[in-house]
């Protein structure tokens, strides 16, 4: 029999029966809506940290505090040891290192007539425009001038921009934090959300954030750009001598700080996306197997309901194989139309996420679909083969 | 000669237990012949119209339908044969309740591999045939008892089969709306079909050509009937000969 007539019949039976078909469809859907959003996200965090890396280059050193310990028992990175002027001796001693940047984050209120928005201030110095190769998009970074003279002025990152002031400009305006009035002097452009949101932060001059803001003396991290990304060697070795002596540690006692070259810790994140990723794959997968489950479940009901429909269809001169493709084809249709759900949901759900123009993952589109053909058929096999050997004289007679 | 059986045997194993339903049967029907099966319930009439339908095959003993042997035919060129030669009629009508007419009589038509204009042009006909055309787009549903009955007959004669097996036609009918599938199984008859007739009526079996009474999985009785008065309402329905 013509495969369309099939096809024509089994949409047929799943119109008869559409809650129960639908309900079917669901588990399907589910799974492979989580597949399709999980690789797609993976896509978009590679596509993110790839163009980050870039920016980045694969020379900038981090430094960050180390843990603090008691009794030997890490108990948080409370650590307040590094200081700006660990950040100046590294760049005026180490003949590797061009240039440091220290910054200094806590989190802070922001307000803009009557909005406010919760967020992060970062104080750190002119340099970290170029280290970090984030140019504003509309104004300039604050200057030296403006970090000597702890001026209160503000760059902004893109969320809270949008956050505050939507589309309009917001140069020159006034930013209230902690009751204090700073002026906008630049925007940055959007980088993108990945494993945190770099575009939810407000950078101020450190000597204002230090001393003005928040009175602290210590730094969160100090960014150090080698002269060329074969110095790591060296560059490690000048940075550990110069904070070990600078905060006294004896020859037995561990560092209290952390170095973490950029690159690698970007491809660290990457990969663990991706183990993410395969195992949320995982998951979808046991969904799709209990959406073939439901769907084999439905099918064994569909044909004990058409027990004497079968019988008819034997009689007038249906073979076994007809019957047989007839209930395997509507498996496969339940199981494909699952999937076109599921593909849709995945992509409105990522569209409304992430807010990328749709990347449309074609390969695991395929495989979807292939997918799903494989459970309709491994799901409907069981009960197509039980209608399909069905007596005929008994299907006949069966009320 | 259209049926021919000889000493035709069928038993059933009932667990241990062999459960002879049919005992020697020879039966013979003749092309265009028109012929009423009776027999009270127990008697193998259901079983002997089973083996003559092709839905089953015969323990022991010879089945030639049409000049071919189908007593040991696999499932398989069982179906071949009924999907060519037999056009089977049910007393529940048994359509697909979600089809409309004209695809319920299309169906067999897909089995026997015909492509869909030519399936469409003879499905018409035949709906034709038995006075229906005006009713092709509706389904099972929105018809009549009789009018479902007159569908079942247009999808058993569609396949223009050598044998028309008609199991209890009017069982669910009113008396006068089954006089009128009487009517139609006659003009088909008329028209150069075999019809088998199962039926426990005798004023039904009367209609016919041949009478074969069925008891204890054996021919009983044979009897030819007047046919004059399911002649003369044959002419009436308007059937040409094929």
């Amino acid at each position: 029999m013509i495969l369309g007539e099939n096809i024509l019949l089994a949409l047929q039976s799943l119109r008869a029966n559409p809650l129960r078909s639908f309900l079917t469809l669901v588990g399907i859907a589910v799974g492979i809506g989580a597949v399709l959003y999980v690789v797609v996200l993976g896509q978009i965090t590679e596509k993110r940290i790839k163009q980050r890396l870039e920016s980045l280059g694969s020379n900038v050193l981090l430094i960050r505090p180390g843990y603090s310990r008691m009794r030997g028992v890490r108990t948080g990175e409370s650590v307040v040891n590094l200081k700006w002027s660990d950040a100046r001796e590294i760049v005026s001693t180490s003949e590797v290192i061009a240039e440091t940047v220290p910054t200094y984050t806590a989190p802070g209120v922001a307000q803009y007539k009557d909005q406010s928005w919760n967020t992060r201030i970062t104080g750190t110095v002119p340099a970290y425009e170029a280290v970090n190769n984030d140019r504003p998009i509309e104004g300039h970074f604050f200057t030296q001038e403006e970090t000597n003279q702890r001026a209160r002025v503000c760059v902004l990152g893109a969320t809270v921009h949008e956050k505050l002031f939507g589309n309009a400009s917001p140069i020159g305006e006034p930013l209230t934090i902690k009751s204090k009035r700073y002026t906008v002097v630049g925007l940055l452009g959007a980088k993108g959300e990945s494993w945190w949101n770099p575009d939810d932060q407000i950078f101020i001059p450190l000597t204002t954030a230090q001393e003005r803001l928040f009175g602290v003396d210590h730094l969160s991290t100090i960014l150090a750009q080698m002269r060329s990304s074969r110095d790591y060697d060296e560059a490690l070795f000048d940075i550990e001598t110069i904070l070990r002596r600078n905060h006294r540690l004896q020859a037995d006692q561990d560092n209290d700080f952390r170095v973490r070259r950029q690159d690698l810790y970007l491809a660290t994140v990457q990969e663990t996306t991706k183990e993410i990723a395969n195992f949320v794959i995982l998951i979808a997968l046991v969904s799709l197997m209990v959406g073939g489950i439901g769907i084999a479940n439905v099918m064994l009901v569909s044909v004990t309901e058409r027990i004497r429909e079968i019988g008819v269809r034997r009689a007038i001169g249906a073979k076994k194989i007809h019957v047989l493709l007839q209930f395997l084809i509507e498996a496969m249709v339940l199981g494909l139309l699952g999937g076109v759900l599921g593909l849709a949901a995945g992509l409105v759900f990522i569209r409304v996420m992430t807010g990328e123009a749709l990347i449309l993952p074609w390969n695991w589109i395929g495989y979807s679909f292939a997918i799903c053909a494989g459970i309709g058929v491994a799901a409907g096999l069981y009960p197509a083969l039980r209608a399909a050997n069905r007596n005929v004289i008994e299907a006949l007679r069966y009320e | 000669m259209l049926i021919e059986m000889q000493q035709v045997e069928k038993v059933y194993r009932l667990g241990k237990i062999d459960v002879p339903a049919l005992c020697g049967i020879d039966l013979q029907i003749e092309a265009n012949e028109y012929v009423a099966v009776m027999g009270p319930s127990g008697s193998g009439k259901s079983t002997l119209m089973n083996i003559v339908g092709c839905l089953d095959s015969p323990t022991a003993g010879r089945y030639l339908l049409d000049g071919e042997n189908v007593s040991h035919l696999s499932d398989n060129q069982l179906s071949e044969i009924r999907s060519r030669k037999i056009g089977f009629v049910f007393q529940t009508f048994n359509l697909m309740p979600r089809a409309t007419a004209l695809r319920n009589v299309e169906l067999p038509l897909i089995y026997a591999g015909v492509p869909s204009g030519r399936r469409r042009q003879l499905a018409v006909q035949a709906l034709e045939k038995v006075g229906l055309s005006d009713r092709i787009k509706h389904k099972p549903s929105e018809l009549s008892g009789g009018q479902r009955q007159r569908v079942a007959i247009a999808r058993a004669l569609v396949t223009e089969p050598a044998l028309i097996l008609a199991d209890e036609p009017t069982g669910n009918l009113d008396s006068t709306t089954g006089q009128e599938i009487m009517e139609i199984l006659s003009a088909l008859h008329r028209a150069g079909n075999t019809v088998i007739l199962v039926t426990h009526e005798k004023e039904l079996a009367a209609q016919t050509g041949r009478t074969i009474g069925l008891r204890d999985g054996r021919i009983e009785t044979q009897e030819e009937a007047a046919q004059s008065a399911a002649a003369e309402q044959a002419g009436s329905i308007g059937l040409t000969p094929r």
